[in-house]
């Protein structure tokens, strides 16, 4: 019973830490953060339900096609809500902030008007395989959720470590003025910042859509509100943090609603972070300095 | 007469627009102090949950539950300000909008009291409560023209007009005074303020206290107006709408809060003929709003120029001839 309800915990936590490094990579280099995150991530879920369900097209699809909408949708958001908005005389830090609830807005009534209120199930052939080891039960669907959110993580941290690309990210985050002085083509590393952030919202999107069998237009919401908890539970902008605060609190909220009151499962997240920002601003894995929190 | 032009349903958005006022002051108060709160929906919960339980299980009197509930809020303003003060910036605003959260899932979980999310109903009306008052002095809202309906619409909007024009003016004179000098300069850098002798600690748990009273004081008033409220109705949704109230209308001055309320309540009835999308517009037009007027419709320039136009057309009708000779 415990070890079902950690397999579950660890499935939901790593869809969490998955969401939490498309707002953390924002946030790392660009210093805002996208509250349109979670209804990015919301559309990709949508996708994935019109190729596997309404379309009847195989699941590797339904992950191409969720990447490609979310990352054009990335380039927008970028292009029109946050790219005039910056080096602007006069703008306030809170305007980029405005700018992607306007978007958010706009693509949750979007999808709102195109899919309707309801639940949308998320048919794919293998949600019912399940392994029987010992006494508990397994779900392929599980399995599959986790080891592609592990290649992504994996994935993603050699990326910006090893590759050019990946350190030209790190330097812009580090100092926008001082790498683009360096040569780094910082415009299109900012651009290249927001898309691969979509894109990680859209295979997220997929994967819930995978784990709860469910899709609606404000599921956005919920998971946008708590990869912001997330990602000041491991320290704003710090890639390692995301994804430990992610896992963390898919466990913290399973255990909830196994041993305690699933009534009070949403709560959970920001109970967690009001004491983590008054004891621990900087996170739990963020470095210990005197800006932090400020 | 009276009773052909008032409409009860205009009224209505009225009286919406004058609770949207408040709110979009509240957090106009706390962002003059450089704080940004997105908790305002959660104390504006609390006030309107405060007033209600008390006005419908001890049948206490409206304005002494619409008062109360201000002052819970405002007490949780205090728990919540002190320990913010730690805080600045998204920091800041994630907490609030996490505080806001949490208030919402108790009042979803606390069925006991608050029915959980289908919400409290019956909750006395301030308009019906008061024209029962007046039907006892005798008074019959006929000699006015009126029907029962109107007057009690009309009643509502009266006092929320002077409600209003009270926390308007009381706000403007803050502004000038030793306080809002202070709010200013904590806004404009802490450091120096605090360098200069002024104790932020003070005045950053007074100002976002005033926004947590504020927000309150309208929720109360909006159980009493609406005479039904669920938790949904103090959800994030409610957050983002009183930020947009202040950062769309300016959020440097307090007739940007008051213009941004105005308009921004205004904008989704005047748009109901294309209702289905309605609210995809709501979000283009912050997009758009963002790119080419970050500061909000009204900032100091605007209003200087408006000052400016105003008394060049007085003194032209005064004569300019006159000052020449001055």
């Amino acid at each position: 019973m415990l070890l079902e309800q950690i397999i579950n915990g660890i499935t939901l936590g790593s869809i969490y830490a998955i969401v939490a490094l498309g707002f953390t990579l924002v946030f790392g280099v660009l210093g805002i953060i996208n509250m349109a995150h979670g209804e990015i991530f919301m559309i990709g879920a949508f996708i994935g339900v019109l190729i596997t369900s309404v379309l009847g097209l195989p699941l590797w699809i339904a992950f191409i096609a969720a990447i490609g909408v979310t990352v054009i949708l990335g380039y927008m958001l970028e292009r029109i809500a946050l790219r005039p908005l910056r080096g602007k005389q006069g703008v306030s830090h809170l305007a980029p902030l405005i700018s992607t609830i306007g978007v958010s807005i706009l693509l949750e009534n979007l999808s709102h008007h195109i899919f309707g209120a309801g639940n949308h199930p998320f048919r794919h052939s293998f949600a019912q395989i399940q392994f029987q080891v010992g006494s508990i039960t397994i779900y392929l669907v599980q399995i599959l959720i986790f080891v592609i959110s592990i290649t992504l993580m994996v994935v993603l941290s050699y990326w910006l470590s090893k590759t050019k690309a990946g350190k030209a990210l790190r330097a812009t985050a580090e100092n926008l003025e001082t790498a683009s002085l360096l040569g780094v083509n910082t415009k299109r590393t900012i651009t290249t910042t927001v898309i691969i952030a979509s894109a990680l919202g859209g295979i997220a999107g997929i994967l819930v859509g995978m784990a709860f069998n469910s899709v609606n237009p404000q599921m956005g919401l919920s998971m946008g509100l708590k990869g912001l908890a997330i990602i000041i539970l491991g320290g704003m902008g710090n890639v390692k943090g995301a994804m430990a605060g992610g896992l963390l609190l898919g466990l913290a909220e399973t255990m909830i609603v196994a041993y305690g009151d699933s009534g009070y499962r949403d709560a959970v997240a920001f109970i967690t972070i009001i004491f983590i920002l008054l004891l621990r601003p900087q996170g739990i894995f963020g470095k210990n300095t005197a800006e932090a929190g400020r | 007469m009276l009773g052909d032009i008032i409409n009860p349903y205009h009224l209505q958005i009225v009286s919406f627009i004058l609770i949207n006022i408040i709110l979009g002051i509240s957090i106009y108060i706390t962002l003059s102090s450089g704080q940004l709160s997105l908790g305002n929906a959660g104390f504006m919960g609390i006030g309107a949950y405060t007033s209600a339980l008390l006005t419908i299980n001890f049948d206490l009197p409206i304005f002494l539950g619409i008062i109360l509930g201000a002052v819970v809020a405002g007490v949780f303003g205090i728990l919540i300000g002190i320990p913010a003060l730690r805080l600045s910036g998204v920091y800041l605003a994630i907490a609030t909008l996490g505080f806001g959260e949490v208030i919402r899932v108790i009042f979803v979980n606390w069925e006991s009291i608050t029915q959980g999310s289908i919400g409290l109903s019956g909750i006395p009306h301030l308009g019906r409560e008061l024209f029962k008052t007046f039907k006892l002095t005798g008074f019959d809202p006929d000699m006015l023209g009126l029907k029962n309906n109107q007057f009690i619409y009309l009643l509502v909007v009266l006092i929320l007009l002077l409600v209003n024009i009270l926390l308007v003016w009381f706000f403007i004179r803050q502004n000038k005074s030793r306080v809002g000098r202070a709010f200013a300069a904590i806004k404009m850098d802490e450091k120096a303020a605090e360098s200069m002798g002024i104790n932020i600690t003070y005045y950053k748990v007074l100002s976002f206290t005033q926004g947590a009273i504020l927000a309150g004081f309208a929720g109360a008033l909006y159980a009493h107006v609406m005479a039904y409220i669920s938790p949904a109705d103090f959800a994030y949704h409610r957050a983002i709408d009183i930020l947009i109230f202040s950062i769309f209308g300016g959020s440097e001055l307090i007739w940007g809060a008051i213009f941004g309320a105005t308009f921004m309540t205004i904008l989704p009835e005047a748009l109901r003929f294309i209702s289905d999308y309605r609210y995809m517009i709501y979000g283009v037009i912050l997009i758009a709003m963002m790119a080419f007027r970050p500061q909000g419709i009204i900032d100091v320039p605007l209003l200087k120029w408006f000052k400016k136009s105003l008394k060049l057309k007085r003194g032209v009708s005064h004569g300019i001839g006159t000052k020449k000779y001055n």
